[in-house]
């Protein structure tokens, strides 16, 4: 019985130990998050980390107290193993919680976020939705403004730019093509678009329109952090290294300016 | 049931004519050459010539190494061992001394099982020096190793392809399989000899063509082959599309001839009750080969015609998700398929160590069968990220529940370690390791299982580390100890418990310091298949490659210390651990004919809570007939 009260002892001070870890580590995991959807997600995996820490724990102390307080001295065969080959209440604890933790995953925050997210692509919820069409091919990135009549948008240097309002929802629409050689619809292959902070990506296939959205909630750049940038994560050949393009997430008014100078270089 | 009447037909009395005679595996070489040269010059210059006629065209190469396949394995020794006889021949079967028996073409389930370990070790070193070339690649944020990205993308092809089909899926089930399954369940032969003794040849013609296929040009799909990418690619991808078939018809026949093997070759007494969980696992494990495999192979046969003809099935005008749903329908069984063996070892080997019964064994074989039904309803979580928002649901439930049966190992695993005795030795040390890799692999699937969460780590390192904790931890971890724990009974001899102890330590602070860094690098923007990265990420990936580095070296000092335990190691007694298993009834090593007598199963092979033989052999010296 005392192996019990020990192991049980150890595993409650772990698992305090491990909740602390979470509530101070926790919040980090995504390193840097620049939208709405990458702190749904940030706050999902927070949520699986509370009831995942007591399973590790539990685990991990089994693995370690072991080896420590069941092991076999050498020459010494008067202590014998157990012979115990069932313990209905371990096995009913065991399959009840996880059954049930799988369920409550499922429930929440798998099922729920994903709502949020189903909720998001309503065609009912796009009132004041900005879009952005992208066109992936090998590789490199084109960024289009429909609403505002504005194609292609580059920097100074000619290099494919991103600018997004602060708080204003976006929808990407997603195509895999070449612009530049419209004779062959078959040029191109999956891509993926990704904006590490903004803590979601989706694929551009050939052949499929397909949308992507995201709020982003803070003013920031590539230039402050690189993990707002546009990133392609599907292997898409030799250049896909490459494939990339900065993000900008601006206020509206400078928003604004910014179409403004783009319409004047779309001529 | 017939079990030692059979083996005058499958191995006639052997006529070694030594002189005159070839050795097999230059012979198959030979033959091999000489199939390709014949079908190849047929097809480019006779056949189907193209402008120019150039000697090796795409059809011509794969119709040529198809020849080639037939070629190594008559060469080696089919023709005389299986083809002859099929019709009515005797044919005339050589059996080599020594060392030389493992180069040749062998019926001994034995002989088999270590050809496939020692293959799958070989496929293990060369996709290891790949994976060591992209860490040194990866050291730096610019191409400063290679010159080109398709050179490192073609290296992370090869790494994966020959890790995924001729490690993770031939050691634990061709390897250890068709050496213990026999063995443990008492009888002399597997169920299909001939066959299995082609299906081994297989192997190393397969990871020779991956390992190969650079010289066809560079490809960049990685072990997935995805389309449309594939049919872009250089011509390199086919011997990924030819290797894999080789690797795949491997295993197919593996688990066809182990399944009838645990079917109908089990001694008296063996019943399904009383069956090691290790034949449990292996057979579990090869229904799902024998679901999934036919499945995979007609999907590369299919994009090997689209690209051979061409067709446009995966293009923009085709449909890409199509290919990706066939790659992944197979794709996820195949990582059960990897780790469903290991976590059936686990259980093989607690209870030996801590001198226990097994704890709650029918909770450990539901948990090996629902893991493998379950297997085939998750596949599409590896499309979080293409597939419609109407699908995510039930792929999403499925992949959380599949938890369930796979935390069943562990229930059985820590009900046993609980209040034993256990022997705390390099096997037993690597099982507890293997069990807190795959604690890991296993709890960050569940982030990676809700979409939300797989939308931001998808195709990053995150999932990277996630497959390695599951396949180096899961898989490799229990291969090292399940190679320690059988030594004795392989080699007749021991290792050295402090080297094989010092080993365990350090691959086990290696790993988990190289793939714990990996999950960060993901979060923090890594994504996969780059040679070139935003400078950000350079000082963790330097470091990491450090410890990937020692890690390396660490597998490459349990080969050598396996290779010299079983050289020059001490000699083991005959039942060292005091397993009750069948298995330890037989020499170590076991002579040709393992089982002189069929012995008889009297009670289940883990209760160790009694002193009571589990096995007998059978006193009047004869076969005996089943017995109720």
């Amino acid at each position: 019985m005392s192996d019990v009260v020990l192991f049980g002892i150890l595993w409650v001070i772990l698992t305090i130990l491990g909740e602390i870890g979470v509530s101070l580590w926790g919040h980090n995991m995504y390193y840097y998050m620049a939208s709405t959807q990458a702190i749904e997600g940030n706050h999902a995996a927070i949520f699986l980390m509370i009831f995942l820490t007591p399973i590790f724990m539990f685990v991990v102390l089994m693995l370690f107290f072991v080896p420590f307080r069941f092991r076999a001295k050498d020459g010494d065969r008067k202590v014998k193993a157990a012979t115990f080959k069932t313990n209905r209440t371990f096995i009913s604890i065991w399959v009840t919680v996880s059954v049930c933790v799988n369920v409550l995953f499922f429930i929440h925050p798998t099922a729920s976020a994903a709502e949020m997210m189903f909720q998001e692509a309503n065609p009912a919820n796009q009132q004041n939705t900005l879009i952005v069409d992208v066109v992936a091919r090998q590789w490199q990135w084109y960024f289009s403004y429909p609403q505002y009549g504005v194609t292609n948008t580059v920097n100074a240097n000619g290099f494919n730019d991103l600018y997004l309002p602060v708080g204003r929802k976006v929808e990407f629409v997603l195509r895999s093509y070449d612009p530049n050689h419209t004779y062959d619809p078959n040029l191109d292959v999956v891509h993926d678009l990704w904006i590490p902070a903004f803590g979601i990506k989706e694929d551009v296939i050939p052949g499929e329109t397909r949308f992507m959205y995201v709020t982003p909630n803070v003013i920031t750049s590539f230039e402050k952090n690189p993990m707002v940038r546009v990133q392609c994560a599907e292997v898409c050949g030799p250049g896909h290294p490459y494939m990339w393009a900065p993000v900008h997430v601006v206020s509206s008014s400078n928003f604004a300016t910014w179409i403004a100078q783009q319409k004047k270089q779309n001529g | 049931m017939s079990t030692l009447e059979l083996r005058p037909d499958i191995s006639p009395v052997p006529q070694v004519v030594k002189s005159k005679r070839m050795p097999p595996v230059i012979r198959g070489i030979l033959w091999s050459a000489i199939g390709f040269l014949v079908i190849n010059t047929l097809i480019s210059y006779v056949l189907d010539p193209r402008y120019g006629h150039p000697f090796i065209t795409q059809v011509s190469i794969t119709f040529g190494w198809f020849a080639a396949m037939v070629g190594w394995v008559l060469g080696v020794g089919a023709w005389e061992g299986a083809v002859l006889p099929a019709f009515g021949h005797h044919g005339t079967l050589y059996t080599a001394p020594g060392w030389k028996r493992f180069f040749e073409y062998s019926t001994e389930h034995k002989v088999i099982g270590l050809q496939y370990i020692g293959s799958s070790a070989g496929g293990f070193f060369i996709a290891g020096l790949a994976a060591m070339l992209m860490r040194l690649e990866l050291m730096n944020n610019s191409m400063w190793l290679f010159n080109y990205p398709q050179q490192y993308l073609t290296t992370v092809g090869i790494h994966g392809t020959i890790m995924m089909f001729s490690v993770g899926t031939v050691a634990l089930v061709g390897g250890l399989g068709n050496y213990l399954v026999p063995l443990m369940i008492g009888s002399n032969t597997s169920a299909f000899p001939r066959m299995s003794g082609i299906s081994v040849l297989l192997v190393p013609f397969g990871i020779v063509t991956v390992a190969l296929s650079p010289l066809l040009g560079y490809w960049s799909t990685g072990w997935r082959g995805y389309e449309p990418l594939a049919s872009q690619d250089p011509s390199g991808i086919l011997f990924y599309y030819l290797g894999v078939f080789a690797l795949t018809l491997s295993s197919l026949l593996v688990s066809i001839n182990l399944t009838a093997t645990v079917i109908f070759k089990r001694a008296p007494g063996m019943t399904w009750g009383r069956l090691p969980m290790f034949a449990w696992g292996i057979t579990t494990v090869s229904l799902l080969n024998i679901i999934w495999l036919p499945e995979i192979q007609l999907t590369f046969v299919m994009s090997l015609v689209n690209r051979l003809v061409p067709l446009p099935l995966f293009t923009a005008t085709g449909s890409p998700l199509t290919y990706m749903e066939l790659f992944w329908l197979f794709g996820h069984p195949e990582v059960y398929i990897v780790v469903v063996p290991a976590l059936a070892l686990w259980q093989e080997i607690i209870p030996v160590m801590t001198r226990k019964p097994l704890f709650a064994r029918q909770w450990g074989v539901i948990g090996l069968i629902f893991v493998m039904m379950l297997s085939g309803f998750v596949w599409a979580h590896h499309m979080f990220t293409n597939m419609r928002n109407v699908e995510m649901m039930p792929f999403s439930f499925f992949t959380e529940m599949i938890s369930i049966p796979t935390g069943f190992a562990y229930l059985v695993a820590l009900g046993t370690l609980w209040r034993g005795r256990l022997k705390f030795n390099t096997v037993s040390l690597l099982v507890l390791m293997s069990m807190f890799n795959f604690l890991i692999g296993g709890m960050t699937g569940v982030f990676l299982a809700d979409p939300i969460i797989n939308l931001q780590a998808h195709d990053t390192f995150f999932v990277v580390g996630h497959f390695h904790y599951t396949i180096i931890g899961g898989m490799v971890f229990s291969w090292l100890a399940a190679m320690y724990y059988w030594l004795p009974k392989m080699s007749g001899r021991m290792y050295n418990e402090r080297l094989g102890k010092i080993g365990a330590i350090w691959i086990f602070l290696a790993f988990n310091l190289t793939f714990s860094q990996f999950f960060l690098l993901g979060l923090h923007g890594m994504n996969r298949w780059v040679s070139v990265y935003p400078s950000y990420l350079q000082p963790m990936n330097f470091e990491t490659s450090i410890f990937a580095f020692l890690l390396g070296l660490g597998f490459l000092f349990h080969l050598v210390h396996i290779w010299w335990a079983w050289r020059a190691g001490q000699k083991a007694e005959g039942n060292p651990w005091e397993s009750k298993s069948v298995e330890w009834i037989t020499a170590s090593p076991p002579a040709e004919e393992s089982f002189p007598v069929i012995p008889r199963i009297v009670s289940s092979t883990y209760t160790y809570d009694n002193d009571e033989p589990a096995v007998i052999i059978p006193s009047d010296g004869k076969r005996v007939a089943t017995t109720s």
